[in-house]
């Protein structure tokens, strides 16, 4: 009677060996935690892709809730979720900014032009949708490294104070839309919003009063 | 080719009267081999010293300690990509990109700890080959150490536990049985 316990050792480290591998089969190797994740942007300095002269800097995705969209015309994944992120911004207005990066164009070398990659990104556009507000370009490919860009396509929900508040490697489409990236987006535009209500109910109140008034006159 | 000219050679008969012609046939084969052979041995010298040196060809350094800092480094960083490669023999394009921040780091006399911390704040721990301890880490090291101990307090335990009065007491039953017998 008193070996009973000892006896149940093994079984009990099996057990727990058991459900370690078990666990391990729906475990992702690929998923990393992010070393972004509630930080500002890293600095940066980088031309528009259409139009070289404008520049862009890490304030200017301040004060609007982006999704940030890493994507190349090389990347297969990112054409195909290309038509979805499309219909997010023409239906529920998502406000999607582009940081495009060129696989071809390697730094030591430089061979490909900007014009060739302009054309590039508009044939492709043109075939799946434009889901961008704008296209920034990592000439160098130096943000996508200080953001812990692994590959193309990946994402970074912006929140209206410019900080980072979720990475997600892979593309976005409806499944994941509507179980991870939609609610945490929908809640961002909602507490971004949550002032600019509260002073519209203001305005609001001013505009009844005085319409108000406006009647009791007539 | 290969294969074909090592099929003529086991099939030429040795002891029969075309043997003549068969040996002319297979010393001809022997040599096409050799020179076959010996073209694949340079093919292959060629082809296994080439990608160790492209790794390094683009890049030049000040200084020796500087190449074999830079050495280090791209043999201890693993490419976030593909997964079970160091950052020198990936050939994906992040591999590539920190292989050019390494070096551009190094320019700037930046030291390893320095690149190694760079490249950890951006991909995690994960980037390093060489995991810190940490309290979900510790185990990697713990863990064999205490095995060990617990089997070794096991043994040592199992050993003392033989109880010497029991087993004097059931020889001498023995005994008494024996004696028994005896009579």
């Amino acid at each position: 009677m008193k070996k009973a316990p000892l006896v149940a050792i093994p079984l009990v480290l099996f057990s727990l060996l058991v459900i370690f591998l078990f666990k391990g089969l729906f475990s992702d190797p690929r998923e990393l935690d992010s070393q972004v994740q509630d930080k500002t942007l890293p600095a940066f300095s980088l031309p528009d892709l259409m139009q070289p002269d404008v520049t862009y800097t890490p304030d200017d995705l301040k004060g609007k809730v982006t999704i940030l969209n890493i994507w190349g015309v090389w990347c297969v994944t990112c054409a195909v979720e290309m038509p979805y992120l499309t219909q997010l911004k023409n239906e529920q207005n998502v406000h999607i900014v582009g940081l495009y990066f060129d696989q071809d164009l390697d730094p030591d070398f430089g061979t490909k032009t900007l014009s060739r990659v302009q054309q590039e990104v508009t044939d492709m556009l043109s075939r799946y949708g434009n889901p961008y507000a704008y296209n920034i370009f990592d000439v160098y490919r130096d943000t996508s490294l200080d953001l812990g860009v692994t590959g193309a396509p990946e994402h970074f929900v912006i929140d209206a104070e410019g900080i980072i508040r979720m990475h997600h490697i892979g593309d976005i489409n409806e499944r994941v839309w509507n179980s991870k990236v939609g609610p945490l987006y929908k809640k961002l535009v909602a507490e971004a919003s949550g002032n600019d209500v509260k002073e519209r109910k203001v305005d609001v109140e001013a505009v009844m009063s005085s319409n108000i008034n406006a009647q009791e006159g007539e | 080719m290969l294969a074909t000219d090592l099929m003529h050679c086991r099939n030429v008969p040795h002891n029969s009267i075309i043997a003549i012609e068969g040996n002319k046939k297979s010393a001809v084969n022997k040599a096409r081999f050799k020179a076959v052979l010996l073209n694949l041995l340079v093919l292959m010298v060629v082809l296994s010293s080439f990608p160790a040196n492209a790794a390094e060809d683009k890049f030049s350094f000040d200084t020796p300690a500087q190449r074999e800092s830079f050495l280090t480094l791209t043999a201890e960083l693993r490419c976030p990509m593909c997964q079970n490669q160091n950052i020198a023999d990936s050939d994906a394009m992040i591999a590539h990109d920190m292989r050019r921040k390494v070096y551009a780091l190094l320019k700037q006399g930046k030291t390893e700890q320095e690149i190694i911390d760079f490249m950890k704040s951006r991909y995690g721990d994960f980037v390093h080959y060489q995991p810190p301890v940490t309290a979900a880490t510790l185990w990697l090291w713990a863990g064999p150490v205490l095995f060990i101990f617990i089997a070794l307090l096991v043994v040592v335990k199992r050993k003392s536990v033989a109880p010497p009065e029991d087993m004097a007491a059931k020889l001498a039953k023995a005994d008494e049985m024996l004696e028994r017998e005896k009579e």
